[in-house]
């Protein structure tokens, strides 16, 4: 695979060059994408064109799992999940009796507009959303829990609390409330009614898990190496508290 | 036959992610200044949705665009007489709630909040006044909001789609959104220019560009209200009209416009057309439903020896007539017959053209599911034999781009699905049997047009998407100032002087 650094041997890089921007040069052997020539990062053209075996048991992509501790916790082959009951996690318990509010799935997928925490409160991508972090619900529940379009909202459970505005759309499954992440915590954000406290962000109201099939290992492709293949922070999802609020103060 | 020469920007709906880079590249570059705060030159939106300003299609109320009557055509707004006697008076004008107030943040207490028990934050406040504000609005409100009751439900496009159909649009399993991305559409008959008391407003002979001279502008706003795309915007700051100028000195210097170039779906392509100038009023003043076949037949064969000599007769150059010859624009509006201008009954004949985005899956619900059981030597053609049953409905479309005509829609779809199918039968299942040949003829094309389309929508360079013509700025400067060397690397002409607050 030499070829692949044909040309790009008397390449030089300045510090300066640096300093202006990112640089992108050579083709690494152990990643997945050919991007000679300024080519766009796309996976796996290395292994689809330089015949490079992907690096797992067989040597070809896996879609289904035999080792052990997947096969346990059913993890084996990437089917439809039921989000898991609240009361497995004991995020809500003593929140229950503080407020009257409707326990929903808090989830936090990537944002449309950031690669997690990538300077989103610019007064550019603000204005284009909505001046805020949106939380995201379901029409038809929103309407049921008296909460109507743009009308501030209050996320809460035993881990913190959250504060904004919400949108209300069709797109959003019933039980379940959206905030994008990352949201920064500088720009807009009101004290919690609730707790009195400067509110947080989208992570004030996740604590992180370990998922015990990411600490599997000695199998093929699961060997531990920094960044790659370890347990990870699982801090996406949990159960909240979703109340209808005044207009709160900064 | 009178022969001119214009730039032209089509947009590939199927390929925009709603990304908004574009919507960015163009506010930093052009309308990043005091009372240009609410001017998005360039915006993106969702479909179904109510755009911006909210509602800009309802022209009942804002009175944009012609209207054909007896005498031929005619402004909504006003007629000649009527216009003169009503100077004063304008009352189809949006209104700032019309857009939204233009915020920003007290970004400084972030580094100057006195000690207090919470962490400081920057409080938002209106961009007008400094005063704290509620963000009401703004100019993407309702994005990614199709299927809601309050934003998309009341899109004007949705006329005729059937009660159980827009029921069903409302409901996750069948919400449906595309993106359209607009700009000034630099018109052929632009009601703008038209409804300008002062004359300021003028389409530039070499390529088209519609322009507002600042000098002459006189804030009657009369294109605002006529134009009926709402892409003329009035600065409250120097009060003066500001619009889209197609990134003139950047096309002058062999760039493509930023909200072009900085394309993240690489959605857009520049090229010139050739029309005949003296068909305009012929096509401006065409039934309803020949609109569009009109417009395309005054846009003219670069290739034609008789188009070539006018052309060059009216001092149209040949690095002019052979990109011409090259530009992707005329391939797809004009030999292809894949892409239409956006709510061709306007009768501006607008020159950026789309071409509509296909629906990813058939969708119906029969008793609350969504089919998924297709048999498998059917599923590729499903949605050919059934575009009635197109997630996005193609009256929507016919609505938004084709003044109500859904078969210009259809055959578009038709042959944009003739091309996926194609292709994914080649490289998947690596046959083309009789069954596909079948179809491919029946979407009015070839194999060998297929994939042309295919090459150029998928797998263009840029200097494919951006075909740009020698604008020669340096006869130009010649013949104006004598000597082209003293304005050298310029672009356009005059306005080096900020404008004066008009009389
Ligand atoms: S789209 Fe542009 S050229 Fe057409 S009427 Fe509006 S401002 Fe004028
Ligand atoms: S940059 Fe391109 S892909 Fe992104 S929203 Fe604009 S037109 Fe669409």
């Amino acid at each position: 695979m030499t070829h692949l650094s044909d040309g790009q041997r008397d390449t030089r890089i300045r510090f300066s060059d640096l300093v202006a921007q990112p640089r992108r040069v050579l083709t690494t052997p152990t990643w997945s994408a050919v991007i000679n020539k300024g080519r766009a990062y796309s996976p796996f053209t290395l292994n689809v064109e330089e015949l490079v075996p992907w690096r797992t048991l067989t040597g070809r992509q896996h879609f289904y799992l035999d080792h052990e501790n997947y096969l346990e916790w059913g993890e084996h082959l990437p089917t439809y999940k039921p989000r898991p009951d609240h009361t497995m996690l004991s995020e809500t318990e003593i929140s229950a009796n503080e407020a009257q509010g409707r326990l929903l799935n808090y989830i936090t997928p990537h944002g449309k507009w950031s690669i997690h925490s990538t300077y989103s409160e610019n007064i550019r991508m603000k204005t284009l959303s909505r001046g805020g972090y949106p939380v995201w619900l379901n029409d038809k529940e929103a309407a049921e829990m008296d909460i109507k379009d743009n009308d501030w909202v209050e996320l809460f459970n035993d881990n913190g609390v959250f504060v904004q505005r919400c949108i209300t759309s069709a797109r959003i499954p019933r039980g379940t409330v959206f905030v994008y992440h990352a949201t920064e915590r500088t720009v807009g954000i009101p004290i919690s009614p609730l707790r009195q406290k400067r509110a947080g962000m989208n992570n004030s109201i996740t604590r992180t898990r370990l998922k015990p099939v990411l600490m599997s290992g000695g199998y093929g492709q699961f060997t531990y190496s920094f960044n790659y293949w370890g347990p990870t922070g699982v801090n996406r999802d949990t159960f909240v508290y979703v109340r209808k609020i005044d207009k709160p103060s900064y | 036959m009178n022969v001119r020469a214009h730039m032209s920007m089509l947009f590939h709906l199927d390929k925009c992610i709603g990304c908004h880079t574009c919507s960015v590249a163009c506010k930093n570059l052009w309308t990043d200044r005091k009372g240009a705060e609410y001017m998005w030159w360039n915006n993106v939106e969702t479909r179904p949705g109510t755009g911006y300003p909210t509602g800009w299609e309802d022209q009942d109320h804002y009175r944009g665009g012609w209207e054909k009557n007896w005498v031929g055509i005619e402004l909504k707004l006003q007629s000649k007489p009527k216009a003169i006697a009503n100077l004063f008076y304008n009352p189809a004008l949006p209104e700032l709630d019309d857009y939204y107030e233009p915020f920003t943040f007290r970004y400084e207490d972030l580094f100057n909040a006195p000690e207090s028990k919470h962490q400081p934050t920057a409080v938002p406040i209106s961009a007008i006044t400094g005063d704290p504000i509620d963000i009401e609005s703004g100019p993407n409100w309702d994005d990614d909001l199709s299927g809601s009751t309050i934003y998309a439900a009341n899109d004007p496009n949705l006329e005729g789609v059937s009660e159980e159909v827009r029921q069903q649009m409302g409901e996750i399993e069948r919400v449906v959104f595309n993106y359209l991305p607009r700009i000034c559409n630099h018109c052929l008959n632009p009601a703008c220019v038209a409804a300008c008391p002062s004359g300021a407003i003028y389409k530039r002979g070499e390529d088209g560009v519609v322009l507002v001279n600042e000098d002459e502008c006189r804030a009657w706003r009369m294109c605002v209200s006529a134009c009926p795309y709402k892409k003329v915007y009035y600065n409250w700051s120097t009060g003066k009209s500001e619009k889209c100028i197609l990134c003139f000195p950047r096309m002058e210097t062999g760039q493509a416009p930023a909200c072009a170039h900085s394309c993240v779906g690489r959605i857009r392509y520049m090229g010139v057309l050739l029309y005949d100038a003296d068909l305009i009023k012929w096509a401006a003043e065409g039934p309803d439903d020949e609109m569009f076949d009109r417009q395309k037949e005054i846009i003219l064969d670069p290739f034609d020896p008789a188009v070539i000599k006018a052309a060059k007769e009216n001092g149209i150059d040949d690095g002019w007539i052979d990109s011409a010859q090259q530009s992707p624009v005329y391939k797809f509006v004009k030999v292809w017959n894949m892409a239409v201008p956006l709510h061709a009954e306007y009768r501006t004949l607008a020159m950026m053209f789309y071409i509509p985005p296909l629906s990813p899956v058939v969708s119906t619900i029969e008793e609350g599911l969504v089919r998924l059981d297709i048999p498998r030597e059917r599923v590729d053609f499903e949605l050919f034999n059934s575009l009635e049953k197109a997630r996005l409905p193609i009256q929507y479309l016919a609505n938004l781009f084709s003044g109500g005509n859904e078969e210009v829609i259809e055959k578009i779809l038709r042959k944009m699905l003739a091309v996926r199918i194609y292709k994914r039968r080649e490289s998947v299942e690596g046959i083309i049997d009789d069954a596909t040949l079948a179809m491919v003829e029946s979407a009015d094309t070839t194999p060998e047009e297929i994939e042309a389309i295919y090459r150029l929508t998928t797998l263009p360079t840029i200097a494919e998407r951006f075909v740009y013509p020698p604008y020669h700025r340096e006869m130009a400067a010649e013949a104006i100032y004598g000597d082209p060397l003293a304005r050298k690397g310029d672009v356009g002409f005059g306005y080096i002087m900020p404008p004066e607050r008009g009389p």
